[in-house]
């Protein structure tokens, strides 16, 4: 039955009959586990891919805050791991800048872009539709492989002869476009275009897939109305993803170009390394709109996958409905809405028009309502509920509070007038990694934490989550809170050393103290690692539905094969958000139970039976 | 081997022999399927600390804000006049944002704390509340406009200042390049000369074009000198990448775009001297510095702002030689207001990589 449905359905659609077969067959290690096309496997591909690349990341940002908290003290072993770049010990200017660029771009773009929405896109969106694959299965490794290609350029260029890009993740030219200006911008910067130009390809695989499954392969009785709000923010995260990608990759292009055929999209008048060049009437600042276009929908590409598993581990986790699921989702409809109109408060001191300035500040401040409306549902879906904490709880909770910490200093930046001295400042530093940082990597671990026992059929352990939550939440507050009050003693973003500014210096002993609270939380991670790994091979075996979850995902077999149900798809009578419903003796309610099966107390009237609404494409009843 | 590595290296095998001994006694419990932790709850154990972490990092919130609010120079002491709007605006904001901070902060982990799973107890069903929703839209939304309307205005009042003060002002000009600040000031034709990099030669490698007689007396400073409340006409270039000329105290920063001047009007209101006082630090200059990454040495741009009276200001600036003499007197063959034809650019250009 399940077989039928796949030949007969999604490969009629992709036109590729080729691929059929593999399904068909017992199929080999490479195909199952490599060339995949089964989105359970491209989600874990995403989520293992992510994990390294935050190894990475991460590592970076542990060295380069040593060199922070201790600007002229030699480390012999930072001499033996990064070579010439730290000559006896000291890490040289360059790259410490070129470390925060990696570090930037691998934690925005790898793990919080592709390991968080690849993973949970890919893995969550079949699942709880109900529908036995991604619209095409077959984009869908492509998108997996471009993401691949594009990763193992990004870390190939950091062991290159001049070094990987070294002009922040922004990548602003004239700084990136002139080799002159800083090594990065040598071989560096082209291979950090080249990875991008696969990353959005990856990204753009995935998004249109991401929609149109969503859009056309919900099961019987699944409307819009009746998805989990997981759905909703990944298909509103992949919408700014289609609308948004391509712009970073026409503003990299013509950074191409100017790098490579001597175009001037971006410079103008410029002299350097005692030579004026020949680029004439282009503008840096058009770069930064483009950039920003991109740039600021981004951030949001980041943060909302986040909040939508939020929502779902809030609402599982407490017992309770999510409070205010149309205003949820209006609210995010909003935010996305609204992401495309307010990317120059980015750029509010770049010498763009100041009236410009005030049109952008009126927006970027409308986008706060949503987002308080988001923090203010999220409180009271607690309230009176019967909180269970699961690690996942743990740190979808963590969430809501970097979330409503890192966005109010939103509203100081967002304020054109305020952001004058407070532009490109820890202040920034400090807002950005509360609430995309850290909240959206909370969302990453609460998706962990919550979909493992899916994923691998078997438990992480518990008591080395609440190890590991307590490890990262108490850390990344250590970390990041007192970069405000930096930002407020006016410490500049991108500084090798706080030393040559008496202002600055004030604020080193704090920089110590932030360092080793980055330590600290670096070490917590070694937690999750561990229990990642060990989980997979010799944790608890998972019961079919560990959280008595409402969704769809947990109907099917504890390890779904491709396929994803042996049987019929189950139809939807219901929103996914039934918990502690009146009348029910269980405190759950799953979606796939008519009203009528269901347990209810004694002395209790059940409501009569109801037709599934019309679904929006009979995939699923067709069987 | 010295006393020192071999205390270090004791260190180390005594954290190696503790994570053993850790190890070992979990493989004991495991295999004698002992659970030292079964008595625990999590739920309780968890929910009180979320109330621990609540109240311990409320304490440590504040008082770290009181021990460090002394050094909050981008906030506090403004020595400039729309500083003084700005920072009012600020502490405003801050106000709001601790109290939403403080109150969602005290519900949410109150909740926690005190929903948390017990047994017997059956959650609320409460799906939603539109009149609660309605109020907490609206709410934001009328705090938001309110501070929206002094944003604009404090913007629009820096960005644009009225003509009186624009005419008022004097001129200066801030030029950023790796890794310096170029600061020039008019002369006493109190007008700034042409400059643009095609006029680049030698020692000129601010590209002044000295067939523009008003470059004649411009004067090239490695301090920025400013009279006390003067409006001052910032105008800034760049030379080579993005570099950001920022005066943290006076709550001035504008980006330095190579190809686009950009410019910025204030009016500094504390005098060097003064701030010395309000701080009690005979040592403080006011400091200028780069803010927008440029490069290897872009957190070592600095350069000394000195604010002084009226007088001081135009002593210091009379003592000041034009550019144009100094330049001459390096290059004795030159023809009067003769330079280099653009095509010689490039030729001319590597010379001068000696500065
Ligand atoms: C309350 C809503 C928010 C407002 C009003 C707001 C406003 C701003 C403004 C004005 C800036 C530019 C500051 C500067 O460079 O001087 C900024 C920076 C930033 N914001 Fe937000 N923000 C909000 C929420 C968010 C959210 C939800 C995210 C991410 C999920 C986010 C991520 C970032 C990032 C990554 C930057 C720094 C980019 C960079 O310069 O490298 N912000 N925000
Ligand atoms: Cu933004
Ligand atoms: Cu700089």
């Amino acid at each position: 039955m399940a077989e039928s449905n796949i030949t007969s359905d999604f490969h009629l659609e992709v036109g590729d009959h080729g691929h059929d077969d593999h399904h068909h067959h017992e199929q080999g290690f490479l195909q199952k586990y490599i060339f995949s096309q089964d989105h359970k496997i491209i989600a874990k591909q995403f989520l293992i891919t992510g994990i390294i690349s935050a190894i990475v990341g991460i590592t970076f940002s542990a060295l380069f805050r040593l060199q922070l908290a201790y600007p002229d003290t030699a480390f012999p072993f930072l001499e033996s791991l990064l070579g010439k770049w730290a000559p006896g010990g000291i890490i040289k200017p360059e790259f410490y800048l070129a470390m925060v660029t990696m570090h930037g771009t691998i934690m925005v773009f790898f793990v919080l872009t592709a390991g968080l929405s690849g993973t949970f896109s890919n893995f969550l969106i079949p699942l709880q539709i109900g529908a036995r694959d991604m619209a095409s299965g077959f984009i869908n490794m492509l998108s997996y492989w471009a993401f691949f290609i594009s990763a193992v350029i990004m870390f190939l260029s950091i062991f290159i002869e001049t070094g990987p890009a070294s002009g922040g993740w922004t990548i602003y030219p004239p700084l990136s476009a002139l080799p002159q200006a800083i090594p990065g911008s040598g071989l560096g910067m082209t291979l950090w275009l080249t990875s991008m130009v696969f990353f959005i390809a990856s990204g753009m695989l995935g998004a249109i897939n991401y929609i149109t499954t969503i859009l056309n392969l919900r099961t019987g009785g699944m409307t819009m109305d009746r998805m989990p709000l997981t759905m909703w923010a990944f298909l509103l995260t992949a919408i700014l993803v289609v609308l948004s990608f391509p712009v970073l990759l026409s503003a990299a292009l013509l950074l191409f170009m100017d790098r490579l055929l001597g175009t001037s999209f971006y410079l103008s008048d410029i002299f350097i390394g005692g030579e004026v060049l020949h680029h004439a009437g282009g503008s840096p600042v058009l770069f930064q709109h483009l950039f920003w276009f991109l740039g600021h929908p981004e951030v949001y590409i980041v943060l909302l996958p986040a909040l939508g598993i939020s929502s779902e581990v809030i609402s599982v986790n407490s017992r309770k409905p999510i409070f205010g699921y149309k205003a949820m989702i209006g609210s995010m409809i909003g935010i996305a809405v609204l992401s495309f109109i307010v990317w120059a408060h980015h750029m509010f001191v770049t010498g763009m028009n100041p009236f410009l300035g005030t049109v952008f500040m009126l927006f970027t401040l409308i986008i706060a309502v949503p987002s308080a409306i988001k923090a203010f549902n999220y409180i009271t879906t607690l309230w009176k509920g019967n909180i269970r904490f699961t690690p996942a709880m743990m740190f979808a909770v963590g969430l809501v509070s970097f979330f409503i910490t890192g966005g109010i200093t939103g509203i100081f930046l967002g304020n054109a007038a305020l952001d004058i001295p407070l532009h490109d400042t820890y202040f920034v530093v400090a807002h950005f990694h509360l609430v995309m940082g850290s909240a959206s990597a909370f969302g990453l671990f609460a998706g962990v934490y919550h979909w493992f026992p899916k994923m691998f059929g078997r438990m992480m352990n518990p008591r080395l989550g609440y190890i590991h939550f307590w490890f990262t939440f108490v850390g990344l507050y250590l970390v990041f809170f007192p970069q405000h009050f930096q930002g407020m003693g006016g410490v500049s973003r991108h500084y090798y050393a706080f030393t040559e500014f008496s202002f600055m210096a004030e604020f080193l002993d704090l920089s110590k103290f932030i360092t080793y609270a980055a330590w600290f939380t670096f070490v917590g991670q070694f937690f999750f690692l561990f229990n990642f790994i060990y989980s997979i091979f010799r944790g608890k075996v998972a019961p079919a539905n560990p959280w008595k979850s409402n969704t769809l995902e947990w109907t099917t077999p504890i390890k779904p094969q491709h396929g994803n149900w042996p049987g019929e798809i189950p139809s939807v009578y219901r929103w996914p958000y039934d918990y502690s419903k009146p009348g029910l003796k269980d405190d759950f309610c799953p979606q796939h139970i008519p009203d009528e099966e269901l347990d209810y107390e004694d002395g209790f009237e059940p409501p009569k039976p109801v037709k599934p609404k019309e679904p929006a494409q009979t995939e699923g009843s067709k069987e | 081997m010295d006393a020192q590595s071999l205390l270090s290296l004791t260190k180390w095998l005594l954290v190696f022999i503790f994570f053993l001994v850790i190890y070992s006694m979990a493989l004991v419990l495991r295999l004698k399927k002992i659970d030292p932790f079964k008595e625990w709850n999590p739920t309780k154990i968890n929910g009180g600390l979320m109330m621990l972490f609540f109240i311990v990092g409320t304490i440590a919130a504040v008082w770290s804000s009181a021990y460090w609010f002394p050094k909050f120079a981008l906030v506090l002491d403004p020595a400039s006049e729309h500083g003084v709007s700005l920072d009012r605006m600020f502490w405003r904001t801050m106000i709001v944002s601790i109290a939403v901070v403080v109150v969602t902060h005290t519900i949410l982990f109150y909740f926690l704390w005190r929903y948390q799973d017990r047994p017997g107890q059956k959650a609320l069903y409460y799906p939603h509340n539109n009149k609660l929703e309605v109020i907490w839209t609206v709410v934001p939304a009328i705090v938001m406009t309110i501070l929206i309307a002094d944003g604009v205005r404090n913007w629009h009042d820096i960005m644009d200042p009225d003509e009186a003060t624009k005419e008022a002002s004097i001129d200066v000009e801030l030029t950023g390049r790796q890794f310096q600040w170029d600061i020039r000031y008019p002369g006493v034709d109190k007008e700034l000369g042409q400059a643009h990099v095609k006029y680049i030669s030698g020692a000129n490698t601010l590209g002044l074009n000295f067939d523009d007689v008003k470059t004649h007396d411009d004067i090239l400073a490695t301090e920025l000198h400013l009279p006390v409340g003067v409006p001052v006409h910032v105008h800034i270039r760049s030379m080579d990448v993005l570099h950001s000329p920022t005066l943290m105290q006076f709550r001035v920063k504008m980006d330095a775009v190579p190809g686009m001047p950009t410019n910025f009007y204030f009016t500094p209101s504390v005098t060097t001297k003064e701030m010395r006082e309000i701080k009690g630090d005979p040592e403080f200059e006011y400091e200028m510095s780069c803010q927008q990454i440029c490069g290897g040495a872009h957190y070592n741009m600095r350069r000394v702002v000195v604010v002084e009276t009226m007088e001081e200001y135009q002593k210091w600036l009379s003592e000041q030689k034009a550019f144009y003499t100094t330049f001459k007197e390096m290059n004795p063959g030159m023809d009067e207001g003769k330079t280099a034809d653009a095509g010689d650019i490039k030729e001319i250009g590597t010379l001068t990589s000696t500065n």
